[in-house]
């Protein structure tokens, strides 16, 4: 009987149609990044390449050639001003998340629902203050001022997240480590950190994914073909010359491997930091 | 707050509610935690906010030193609300914000109920789903340009090979088509991110009441409307709103697949302050824009608030 349930069939109907979807895109740009530039542009297309060649990968992974030099520079820096906001948002979050759980000092919660808000806020609304702002200090063309922006824009997101773990730790394992004599401060690096690491790799891992995937203020912020991350340094790049399609496919698949593989290894943690909060059980 | 007074002793006279001063000075090294966060937090959130709202008032030159800028009061609301780009641009948001949160939901909760049960492969199916919302919508938008594309772009291949078209048809340089083409992008880009909080949400679902009702008989159907819809309404609600805000705020998709063309028949609200803004330096009519959009989107956000924390207030 189970076997021929209408709603199973339906379901795994619908799930396969959706994989399909969702997975033809990303198999045809890995498809595309396979071919010559000739084989790309032809019509009808080559559904599978004819002679496959790796040509676009080892272009833009070899330093030695003016291409090659610019994309990893570009990843580079993507690289580095990931993992910069990430660490740095993670060191101001903590304290304050803990907190947030822990204390209940005068204005906690208006202060909450304030961090919480920005959420809601148009990244648009704050790109010309920020990009004055910037000119004033400074750091227009320098990655401090795109770090400065991730990290603050990380920083709600990230000290709801690490909130909802604290708040899952017994306030008892603290108290008893007090009573045999750590301070406050032992007790929370001793107790409260170690058993919240899932909860802070959660949130690293969402802050870097969101840091390495950012457009709009890399775009604003930076003009220097130096400095220029990833996202923006690949449309400058490609733009410059009649659009090679199989490199920037090639390269969007260069662009798309670090976040896929982080994703994959730590789904659970991942998925975690999406639904926190949003669900209560 | 009122913890304090706990049930085991009922006894104690209430004690006179201390002043606020007193309670922020006793309480005076919690705030060392918060006060980094905060700090940044001023200066890159509060700051331009103000700032915003400040240049919304001003007719400021095309140049970016700001400094001959001249107060004209509500001026630039004025011109923004007569504008017809402005007009057609509301019209193009609303289009895209509603259509874009609809497929994106609809599909995501369709995922999320055919992958709540236990079958071989389903962690390895939710992985799958999710990668497209986790790579870059940069990566995104030049792939399906790439499929798009009006000479050589497998959609139009596929299309004319199933015999659907005569010939490819034209995705992205057509008024007519330019909207639908960009949403499913965006459908395609966040369906992911509604399949997974609405997953969250199935699994919250008591079991032994979805079985108790079986066992009284009730079809799946019933069990589904009666049951299991009841239990999601408040992650609905968020992952509703959450998508709204996301679809108003998108500015990646379409800048990069049209720059909110052809002839604006794809400029939404976004794209056009940052073409106003960032194209023609109009810094003080671009800001009385956001803050119109900032408006609505304090709106939707009290609803987030007060989504988040039902419950909470105790």
């Amino acid at each position: 009987m189970k076997r021929r349930d209408p709603w199973r069939i339906g379901g795994a109907v619908f799930l396969a149609g959706l994989t399909i979807f969702a997975l033809l895109p990303m198999a045809w740009m890995l498809i595309t990044s396979l071919k010559t530039q000739f084989a790309a542009l032809q019509y009808p297309p080559q559904w599978v390449p004819k002679n496959p060649t790796l040509e676009q990968y080892t272009l833009l992974l070899s330093p030695g050639n003016p291409v090659g030099r610019e994309f990893l520079r570009y990843l580079f820096n993507s690289i580095w001003v990931s993992f910069a906001s990430t660490v740095l948002g993670i060191v101001v979050a903590v304290p304050a998340a803990y907190a947030f759980s822990r204390f209940r000092f005068p204005g906690r919660n208006l202060l909450f629902y304030s961090v919480l808000l920005r959420n809601m806020f148009p990244a648009v609304v704050f790109l010309m203050p920020l990009f004055i702002m910037m000119r004033w200090l400074g750091l227009v063309n320098t990655q401090a001022s795109l770090i400065l922006t991730y990290l603050t824009f990380g920083l709600p997101l990230s000290i709801w997240l690490l909130k909802g773990f604290y708040d899952n730790i017994p306030v008892q394992l603290e108290q008893a480590a007090r009573i045999d004599g750590a301070s406050r401060f032992q007790a929370f690096i001793l107790i409260v950190m170690p058993l919240s690491s899932p909860g802070i790799i959660a949130t690293a891992i969402y802050s870097f994914i969101m840091a390495w995937n950012e457009y709009v203020y890399a775009l604003t912020f930076i003009n220097n073909a130096e400095r220029l991350t990833l996202p923006v340094g690949l449309q400058r790049f490609f733009t410059e010359y009649a659009t090679n399609w199989p490199g920037l496919m090639a390269a969007s698949f260069i662009m798309s491997v670090p976040v896929v593989a982080l994703f994959l290894v730590l789904q659970k943690y991942f998925v975690r930091a999406l639904t926190e909060g949003a669900v209560k059980s | 707050m009122t913890i304090a007074h706990s049930p085991s002793a009922p006894a104690m006279p209430p004690r006179r509610r201390e002043g606020l001063l007193r309670r922020i000075v006793r309480h005076r090294a919690d705030y060392l935690y918060v006060a980094p966060a905060l700090l940044v937090m001023l200066l890159v959130i509060a700051y331009p906010i103000y700032d915003t709202i400040y240049l919304s008032f001003f007719n400021t030159p095309p140049n970016l030193a700001l400094e001959d800028k001249i107060f004209i009061g509500l001026g630039n609301y004025q011109r923004i609300l007569g504008l017809d780009s402005f007009h057609e641009a509301t019209w193009n948001t609303l289009v895209w914000t509603v259509f874009s949160t609809l497929f994106a939901f609809v599909l995501g909760f369709g995922a999320a109920l055919a992958l709540n049960r236990e079958f071989r492969g389903r962690g390895i199916m939710r992985g799958i789903l999710l990668i497209p919302y986790v790579i870059s919508a940069v990566a995104a938008s030049y792939i399906w340009r790439w499929l798009y594309h009006s000479d050589f772009g497998v959609i139009g291949a596929i299309s004319v090979a199933i015999g659907l078209t005569e010939k490819p048809i034209n995705f992205l340089d057509s008024t007519d088509v330019v909207m639908a083409s960009l949403i499913v992008v965006n459908v395609w880009k966040e369906f992911p991110f509604a399949m997974i909080m609405m997953l969250a949400g199935l699994q919250t679902v008591p079991d032994q009441l979805l079985r108790a009702a079986q066992v009284d008989g009730a079809g799946p159907w019933h069990r589904f409307w009666h049951i299991t819809v009841p239990h999601l309404k408040g992650v609905t609600l968020v992952t509703v709103l959450l998508l709204l805000v996301a679809n108003l705020n998108s500015f990646t998709i379409p800048w990069i697949m049209t720059g909110g063309g052809p002839a604006g028949a794809s400029e939404i609200w976004i794209t056009h302050i940052y073409q106003l803004a960032f194209g023609r330096i109009r810094f003080g009519l671009a800001s009385a824009y956001s803050v119109i959009l900032f408006i609505v989107m304090m709106g939707m956000g009290y609803f987030y608030v007060r989504a988040l924390t039902r419950g909470d207030a105790k």
